[in-house]
């Protein structure tokens, strides 16, 4: 199981105001916030905890069927950064989702996981050929033998993934 | 407030972070904020907040969950009026 998220930094400033009185209170926790108020760069800060927020609810979503808007019940935890990533976990309803996150100057990009070795075996797309959605839930045709495998889609003004193990 | 009145405002809230016109303007009460009127994830937060300064209400995070459509928009805002 896996989910991404991209965020074009540039389009993510021109569409949301993070300082806007409530904004944060509403999808990050007290000690996410804490985070982003800490933080070198807060805005970088909130569209990274973003992202994996994001990338976890599509698995999580894949996984329960539940369609919510869940992003205090997704909570980051254990942020570390390794060889230049960013790893965390996202928790929700005691399910952990691991978090793997590049950053840099123009976007940020989350793969998040339920095995943590999926990590390594994660495939590329570079079109949507073979995919069909069900439910808003994508699924990718490899080949006929194999079937469909999950594979998640992520789009945000000037970038695209779309990945699948 | 009666219902076309709620949905007015709505509409009016919606209109700056829709990215699919078309869906936009044959708005229904079944009309999905993510997957039909294309609103980025991140803006459904202006969307809810810009709701709570429009009719004086504080929508809690439970009923922020399923603010993912029109309908379950509609049916929040009037739970939250009839507790004023």
């Amino acid at each position: 199981m896996i989910g991404n998220d991209i965020v074009d930094l540039v389009l993510a400033q021109k569409e949301s105001n993070w300082k806007r009185k409530g904004f944060l209170d509403k999808i990050f926790t007290k000690k996410e916030q804490l985070q982003i108020s800490n933080a070198q760069n807060s805005e970088v800060m909130v569209w990274n905890l973003w992202s994996r927020k994001e990338a976890a609810y599509k698995i999580y979503n894949r996984q329960t069927q539940i369609r919510g808007y869940l992003p205090l019940q997704l909570e980051c935890f254990d942020l570390k950064i390794i060889d230049g990533f960013t790893f965390g976990k996202v928790v929700i309803n005691n399910t952990i989702y691991y978090t793997k996150t590049k950053i840099n100057t123009q976007f940020i990009n989350t793969i998040a996981v339920k095995n943590i070795d999926d990590f390594d075996t994660i495939k590329t797309l570079e079109n949507r050929n073979n995919i069909q959605k069900n439910k808003g839930i994508p699924s990718y045709l490899e080949n006929e033998t194999l079937g469909y495998k999950p594979v998640s889609i992520s789009h945000h003004g000037r970038f695209e993934q779309i990945i699948f193990v | 407030m009666n219902k076309p009145e709620i949905i007015e405002k709505l509409k009016v809230i919606v209109k700056p972070y829709i990215k699919n016109q078309e869906a936009f303007d044959t708005l229904t009460e079944s009309t999905d904020f993510i997957t039909d009127l294309q609103i980025n994830s991140a803006n459904l937060v202006d969307v809810i907040l810009d709701i709570e300064e429009e009719f004086s209400i504080i929508i809690d995070n439970q009923s922020m969950e399923r603010m993912l459509d029109v309908k379950s928009a509609m049916e929040i805002i009037e739970m939250k009026l009839s507790e004023i």
